[in-house]
Formats: structure tokens, sequence, C-alpha cells
């Protein structure tokens, strides 16, 4: 039996499709009672991360577990983790609740149950439409109904915001933060940091197949340096004003202006007003994880070429 | 498991395959029971000249031989269930809904289980309806003269309702290793309606008419199944009528059961019970392919 923790967990996953090293080496923990952003650029590994915890792929090597246990050892999956994935499909003929009920009988769910999802996506009045006419957000909210039926403890979503529109990705954020504030588990994958920022409290990214990151995203964000970027009447007695306060990472630009890391506008303001120097503008940055997150992502496809030239070269 | 069973038939009947291929498998087969037993004539006079009902000093009235015309509208319209097994997992490949089905099904081997047991409940009720239209097809092609013996219509139905199941199990197996719904229809048809019946064919040229490696194949094994089923019934119904000898002598009854089993579609075919055992075999086996190949494939 499943210890019915609803922690999902990843050891040393690694996946191969025939020479292409898909997934490497890949460890986190997703626990519950948080959401869980999973965040790398196309192509990093992520669905195929994703589709092992849910044992439709076959790790090459490591494992991937919910509640202790691999997907095909829990029972009754469905009441365990529910998810919604791309790529995932409906019978173009079948109706939304013919659809529903089909997997609420595999789950073993009564039929109101199927009453109550559509309900709870908004697809009530679209019950009896052939998914085959659905747009792309509708096939998501029933994507999402399905997940839910069996009432499980843990969700997994794979770029859940695709096709949603703006009213549907600000109702799927409420949600999946009220799933996870009753204790249960979400782990939500994207390419775009912004899509999932407001959403998610703890974040793996990964590039490459290969973890770059994994933790609080507010210790992400402190770890990201704020800047402040002010433009002085005079570059050189602000930078040597700043300097004997202590600031010494300054960098100069051409135009005139500075940039002044680990400080505040307001700081800034005050030792210019003390040396005497004007200030036509001044603005501080914020920390910019978009940014960071493309710092930590970036060059998916620019630096393997040359890792593999190097290595090739030392042969 | 329960569950799963009910959620396969939930499957079938949310979609309309099932019944648009057994309407054409009731078509088919009441139609080519009806045809060939109008022209049985033909055929009647041959029956009637073999050496064996000559000095058996049978007449053809009392033997219920429209039952080979029963066996072989069963064997034409056994693609219609073989197609429907065929599409059991390959058309959830296809779609992509084979996501969701093993995600609420505990294992892919207990998903598979339940598969084979609902197909196997499908078949038999393929075979039932392909059975019945058989009949009618028979009863309206003979105008009502010469039906088929009670025993040996229940025998041959037996037959013909086991060639359905194991047919359907078949295609799912085939279905299971492809995994795409267009490749697998395109390669049961191919193999029920030309290679099968072609090789058979020729298979049996070379073996002058004598059971051979045809036999020993999917398509001649199933072939057999109910070929063998109304020769046999037919020759014991020519032992049991035969009122010019005591004895019929035992290589006459052989030959009339080859020539029985030929015309019923049975070529080369070896007799019921080795045919049911090999065609049972072949079955298991695409099954068993199947699982193999279903377990280890990655949903990607």
């Amino acid at each position: 039996m499943h210890d019915g923790s609803g922690r999902i967990a990843v050891q040393q996953l690694s996946k191969n499709f025939g020479t292409v090293q898909a997934v490497s080496d890949l460890s986190f923990t997703v626990e519950p009672g948080s959401v869980t952003g999973f965040l790398g650029p196309n192509g990093a590994g992520k669905t195929t991360t994703l589709r092992m915890i849910l044992g439709l792929v076959r790790p090459s090597a490591g494992t991937a577990t919910i509640n202790g246990l691999p997907h095909d050892k829990l029972g009754e999956p469905a009441r365990v983790v529910g998810s919604v994935l791309e790529n995932e499909g409906f019978h173009p003929k079948r109706t939304a609740r013919n659809h529903l009920k089909v997997y609420a009988a595999a789950i073993g769910v009564p039929d109101r149950r199927v009453d109550e999802v559509l309900e709870l996506v908004g697809l009530t009045d679209a019950a009896n439409r052939r998914a085959g006419g659905f747009s792309l957000g509708m096939r998501q909210r029933l994507a999402l109904a399905t997940a839910l039926l069996g009432d499980p403890q843990a969700l997994v979503l794979d770029e859940p915001a695709n096709g949603l529109d703006p009213e549907g990705i600000a109702w799927l954020r409420t949600f999946l933060r009220d799933f996870a504030r009753n204790g249960r588990t979400v782990l939500v994958s994207s390419h775009l940091l912004a899509e999932v920022e407001q959403t998610i409290d703890q974040v793996v990214i990964i590039s490459h197949g290969q973890t770059r990151y994994y933790g609080q995203l507010e210790d992400l964000r402190k770890a990201q340096r704020q800047r402040v970027i002010v433009l002085p009447s005079d570059q050189e007695a602000l930078t040597t004003a700043l300097r004997a306060e202590q600031l010494t990472e300054i960098e100069q630009d051409d135009d005139g202006r500075l940039t002044v890391l680990d400080t505040t506008a307001r700081h800034v303001g005050d030792i210019a007003l003390r040396a005497g120097v004007a200030i036509y503008g001044l603005d501080e940055r914020h920390a910019d994880l978009e940014n960071l997150f493309f710092q930590l992502t970036n060059g998916q496809y620019e630096t393997e070429p040359q890792q593999q030239y190097q290595q090739g070269g030392q042969r | 498991m329960g569950k799963l069973i009910k959620a396969e038939f939930r499957k079938i009947l949310t979609t309309k395959l099932w019944w648009g291929l057994l309407i054409v498998a009731l078509l088919v087969a009441g139609g080519w029971a009806g045809l060939l037993s109008s022209a049985f004539d033909g055929i009647a006079e041959e029956i009637q000249r073999s050496d064996l009902t000559q000095r058996a000093g049978i007449d053809l009235a009392d033997i219920s031989f429209s039952v080979v015309f029963l066996a072989r509208a069963i064997n034409i319209a056994t693609i219609f269930p073989m197609l429907f097994g065929g599409l059991a997992i390959a058309s959830e490949l296809g779609r992509k809904t084979i996501t969701t089905s093993f995600l609420t099904a505990p294992n892919r081997t207990m998903l598979l289980g339940a598969k084979a047991i609902t197909y196997v409940i499908w078949g038999a009720i393929y075979g039932v309806a392909i059975t019945l239209a058989a009949t009618l097809g028979i009863v309206i092609g003979t105008g009502g003269d010469h039906l088929v013996g009670v025993t040996t219509w229940l025998s041959t139905a037996a037959a013909g309702l086991l060639s359905c199941v194991l047919w359907t199990l078949l295609g799912l197996g085939v279905g299971a290793l492809i995994g795409s719904p267009v490749g697998t229809v395109i390669v049961l048809l191919v193999y029920g309606l030309a290679i099968g019946p072609l090789s058979d064919l020729v298979l049996t040229g070379f073996a002058g008419g004598n059971a051979n490696l045809a036999g020993a194949l999917p398509n001649g094994a199933a072939n057999g199944l109910t070929g063998s089923t109304a020769a046999d019934t037919l020759a014991a119904e020519i032992e049991a009528n035969a009122g010019g000898l005591s004895v019929l002598p035992g290589d006459l009854v052989e030959r009339f059961q080859d020539t029985a089993r030929l015309a019923a579609g049975g070529l080369g075919s070896y007799g019921l019970l080795a045919s049911a055992a090999i065609f049972f075999g072949w079955a298991m086996l695409f099954f068993a392919l199947g699982v193999v190949r279903t377990r280890a494939r990655d949903i990607t």
C-alpha cells in the first residue's frame, strides 16, 4: 500500500530515446500543500519526466514515485494522482459526459461524480457535445475534469495554460492554489516562468534534462541582486561618493549612467544629495525572475555543440 | 477488473463502430449464405454422385448439407469481429485515449486483461449474430427446403462462435502489436481477404487437396474449425442414414469429409479438434505478443 503522503519523489531519473538523452540524473521532491513549478525551455525534458512519474514512459534509470510507490503499484492510481497532459486524447465522437463516464467506471466512482466535475470546470452546458468539436481551452477543461474524477491527492499538469484564455488561466491559478491549500500536491510544468510565477511556491528548473535549480521561489528571488540605475550630473563624483559608502560594484556606461548593485534608490539618492551631485534619473530594478530563469536555462542549444566539439578535441 | 470491464463496455457503446461493423457482418453472412445455398444445385449433384452417397444409397434430401454454406458464410463474416478486435487497442493508441486508460487502470496488464474479457464477450455477440444471419440466409436461399438438422446446426454454430471469439482476440493482439489503426486494418484485411485464402489455395494445390501447412496457418486453421465441424457432422449424418451398407468403408468416409471440408472453405485444414487447437494457439500467441508490446510501449 502507498504511504498516503502525497509526496512526489524523483530520484536520479534518466531516459534515453535511442541515442537522445531526454532526461539525465534528475532528482527532486514535490511536497504536499504546495504548488511546485516545473520549469525549463521546450525540449528540456519536462514532459518526459512528468510521463515517467505517471508511468507512461519507462525510465532508463532511476525512480519516480508518488506516495512512495511507482504509478503501476498504486492500486487505484486515479484516486492518488490526476493529470492534465499535452496531447491527451479524446475520442472525437464521444461526448464530454460519455468520456467522463467511461473513466468514472474505470476508477470506480459513481456517475454523479461526472456531473460534479463538469460543474467544477464549467463544462456543464457542453456536457452532451462531442469532444471533437471542443476548442483547445475546452479540451483542457475536460482533461482537468477527467483528472479530478478520482478526487486525487496530487495533480500533475503539463503546460496547462496552453490554449486557455486569460480568464481561464486566472481561474486555474485560483483552483490550483486552493487545491494545494487543502494539503494536496500540485506539480505544474511551464516553459514560461511568468505564466506560473504567481501560482507556485516551489520551483524546479531544468535544462538539458538536468536540474539547474530546485528550491523555494522566494529563495530564488532573494538570490537575485537588486540594482539601481542612476543618471547623475557628474558620473565621477557620484562614483567616488558611492565607493566611500562601501558600494563598490558600479558600472558606468557611455550615456553617463551608473548601475549600482545591492542597494536601493533611496540610498543612492541620499548619497548623491550629500555629495552635492544632481540626479536627473533614478530607477530601481527589482529581482527579475524571468531574466534569472533565462540565465539558468540559457544556451541549451548554443553551448551543447561547443561542448561536444571540445570533448571531441580532447580525444 | 470488473470496473475496467464496465469501462471497456462503455467505451464500445458510446461510439458507433460496434454496430457499423455488425450490420455489415450480418449483411455479408446472410447474403453469402443465401447466395451459396440458392446456387446449391450444382454442388448437390456432385455430392449425390460421390461414391459414398451412391454406395450408401442415401437420398440427399435427408442430409443437411446446407451446413457447408452455413460454415462458409460464417468463415467470411469472421473478418468483422477480427477488425473489431483489431481496433480495440490500436484505435486507443491512435487517438491517444490510451493515456487516460493507462492512468485510470491499476496497471497495463490488468487493462489488457479487461479488454480481452470484454472483447471475448463481444466476439461471442458477433458470433451469435453472424450465425443467425447466415442461418436466415440459408432459409431464404433454399426456400426452406434444405434446412440444417438441429445437432448439426448447433455444433456448427458453436464452432462459428468459437471462431469469432478467437478471431477477435487475434485481431486485438495484432492491433496492439502494430499500434496504428490504419496499419492494423490494412494488415488484417490483406491477410484475411488475400494472403490467407490465396496461400491456402496454393499450398493445398501443391498438397493435392490433403491437409497441409495451410491448415496450420491462422486462416486455414480458423476455416478448418468451422469447415471440419460441417464436414464431420455431414459424414456422421450420412453414416447414420446409410441404407445400402451397414458399415461404410473408412477411406470413403474420409474422402467425403475432405470434399465437404473443401466445400465449406476449409482448404487443406486438419480435423476439428486439431484446427481448434491450432487456431487457439495462434490467437493466444498474437494476444501474448500484443500484451508484451503494450507493456513495453512508451506513451509520449
